[in-house]
């Protein structure tokens, strides 16, 4: 039987210069389950998503892929992982001078030997799940914030990924663009059982789909809490009950 | 009953009489694509085909390829009329396959348009573009000229923190390269002047050729060009990623006017630092002309610059010095405008920075023609 942490994080520790950001971090993830990584401004969510994505190598600590090391892999074992991870960046990062559909194709025709009309019918099917079908040849820039997100999802989903990240996916987007975002993150994991890491302070949208949380926190420059959304929300800790009921300390 | 049955790697055929049953063996995904193609096409089934199932419950590993496995054999069903089986699902393939599979496309019906039409209404937009470009572009300079007349009378309206960087930027550091190309451009046309001449026994008035071309028309000229293409495009760009990054609309909402904040200083700062370069340029390329007559002509320096004295007159050195002046104008303005009108990203930014060097060349040269029959016809 398959084993159920897709990643591990062992004592993950990152420094830039002398400040700290995080410090012998440890936790895991679950193969299907929605985890979800929130903390106020600062606190290094962003820079713990940098370290799971291999932007960024560690200054200690390890970071395990379906029980591989991650962190001190070769380039070609990197790439093999990577190939298997999809990422959705805080603004899409989808490229302005391409066409959604070139957009997607990218990493369909690098990594593939799949002939030119198969990876259209891909293309298709992508655009098709998040509701984009008909906006092929459209350019980034013809197309509102929350459809480059969408198609942004899309293009993550290119390879079927085993895990998806998403950096901030509800920010610039109004609460219905929000909520139909996360409707789809939602049925993309249950439908394709892809492992979604979610980085976000938006309350009401990790509420919605995580199923697990982490919580990380400046001064402590780590995790303070882990548990299910009802299980944060009535903390016995201070920090994260205020934080999981909008209390202001 | 008849029934035959081909053991493959991949997918598992069976065809008993007619019906055929389709099993993928554990994996169907897009790296193995091909090898699946390898073993299953349509042609190969023999015989008649009453229906065909696809029986998905040996399947452990699947991925986007699965659907256009079931698409095509979906569609191949319809177009033989033979009848279409889908067996074998769990919960999730079937959530999988809802998901992916293509729901009917609503996109609107193309219009096809005959290749006449086609060219024409494509050179009709190519018109389109270039007259509104232009009028756009008129607008701009006129926008420009209203914000630069009401500065005249209050100089506290340009943001003149601003014009020491843009003035050391597009003047004092384009000295070098502006420079030297004028040098070597008069150094070429000595040269080429001095052969021709030499075969007329003309050698003095290398100093007349090279005097009065490079004063009045190759050092105003080659430093627009330069100028254009550091100082135009690096406008363009600036503003342009300005524009991208929502900085243009935070100045507008803060109550900054944005010719007066970006454009006024910019211009003013190419247009001062143009004379000035083109005097050093001037100079440089009269030294250029000279080195080239010393070393092919029997002339001497003070001969040179005897015949030069006589040759060049204040008209041909200010001809020289006001053009420039229009053609910082027409360049920084240009610069700016094509920087205003980037819309989207980094591809756009790019479009217009080279944009704005091609459309400032140009008008460069397009107004030296016009200055050359203005000065002519006031025999200046």
């Amino acid at each position: 039987m398959a084993d159920k942490k897709i990643i591990e994080v062992k004592d993950l520790t990152v420094r830039y210069g002398e400040r700290t950001i995080l410090e012998n971090v440890n936790f895991h993830i679950n193969r299907g389950e929605i985890f979800v990584i929130v903390g106020g401004s600062g606190c290094g969510k962003s820079t713990l998503l940098r370290q799971l994505i291999g932007l960024e190598t560690p200054t200690n600590g390890e970071i395990y892929f379906e029980n591989v090391n991650f962190t001190s892999a070769d380039k070609k074992q990197k790439n093999q992982i990577l190939r298997r991870f999809g990422v959705l960046f805080q603004s899409s990062g989808l490229f302005a001078s391409m066409t959604l559909a070139e957009n997607i194709a990218l990493v369909l025709e690098k990594y593939t030997d799949l002939p030119d009309d198969k990876i259209e019918k891909i293309i298709e099917m992508k655009l098709d799940a998040v509701g984009l079908n008909g906006f092929q040849d459209f350019l980034p820039s013809e197309i509102s914030g929350g459809m480059k997100k969408r198609a942004a999802f899309a293009r993550s989903m290119a390879l079927d990924p085993d895990v998806l990240f998403f950096d901030e996916p509800s920010s610039g987007l109004d609460p219905v663009t929000s909520a139909s975002l996360d409707e789809l993150i939602v049925q993309i994991n249950r439908g394709l059982g892809t492992t979604m890491v979610i980085v976000s302070h938006d309350l009401a949208s990790i509420l919605n789909v995580a199923h697990r949380i982490i919580m990380l926190d400046k001064s402590e420059k780590g995790i303070i809490a882990t548990g299910t959304p009802d299980e944060l929300r009535n903390s016995p800790d201070e920090r994260v009950y205020n934080f999981f009921n909008r209390i202001a300390s | 009953m008849q029934e035959s049955s081909i053991q493959k790697k991949k997918l598992e055929i069976i065809n008993d009489g007619g019906q055929i049953v389709i099993i993928p063996l554990s994996s169907i995904t897009i790296y193995n694509a091909n090898e699946i193609e390898q073993q299953f096409s349509f042609e190969k089934l023999k015989g008649e085909v009453h229906k065909i199932t696809l029986n998905l419950s040996e399947l452990t590993n699947y991925d986007s390829y699965l659907i256009i496995l079931i698409n095509e054999i979906k569609e191949y069903c319809s177009s033989e009329n033979i009848e279409f089986e889908l067996t074998g699902l769990n919960d999730n393939l079937q959530n999988f396959i809802n998901i992916l599979l293509p729901k009917q496309k609503e996109t609107p019906p193309i219009e096809h348009k005959s290749f006449l039409v086609a060219y024409f209404s494509n050179i009709g937009e190519v018109v389109r573009i270039i007259f509104s470009d232009l009028f756009k572009l008129v607008e701009f300079i006129g926008e420009v000229a209203k914000n630069f007349l009401l500065a005249v009378f209050n100089l506290k309206l340009i943001r003149w923190k601003d014009f020491p960087h843009h003035f050391l930027n597009a003047g004092v550091n384009a000295v070098p390269i502006t420079s030297l190309i004028v040098f070597l451009i008069g150094l070429i046309s000595g040269y080429q002047g001095a052969v021709q001449l030499s075969q007329f026994g003309a050698d003095i008035y290398l100093a007349d050729l090279v005097g009065i071309s490079i004063t009045r028309e190759l050092s105003p000229l080659m430093v627009a060009i330069i100028v254009a293409g550091r100082s135009g495009s690096a406008f363009a760009a600036e503003i342009g990623t300005m524009k991208v990054s929502e900085e243009i609309d935070a100045l507008t909402t803060m109550g900054f006017d944005r010719i007066q904040f970006l454009v006024l200083p910019r211009v003013i700062a190419v247009a001062l630092a143009m004379p000035f370069l083109v005097i050093i340029c001037d100079l440089v390329g009269i030294i250029g002309g000279l080195i080239a007559g010393l070393a092919t002509l029997d002339i001497t320096i003070s001969s040179f610059f005897a015949q030069l004295n006589v040759a060049l007159n204040y008209g041909h050195v200010f001809s020289g010095i006001i053009k420039s002046i229009v053609f910082g104008l027409l360049i920084a303005t240009i610069g700016c405008f094509r920087g205003f009108q980037v819309q989207g990203g980094a591809e756009s930014v790019g479009r217009y920075t080279t944009a704005s060097v091609v459309s400032g060349v140009f008008l460069v040269i397009l107004t030296d023609a016009v200055f050359v029959f203005l000065l002519s016809a006031l025999g200046i």
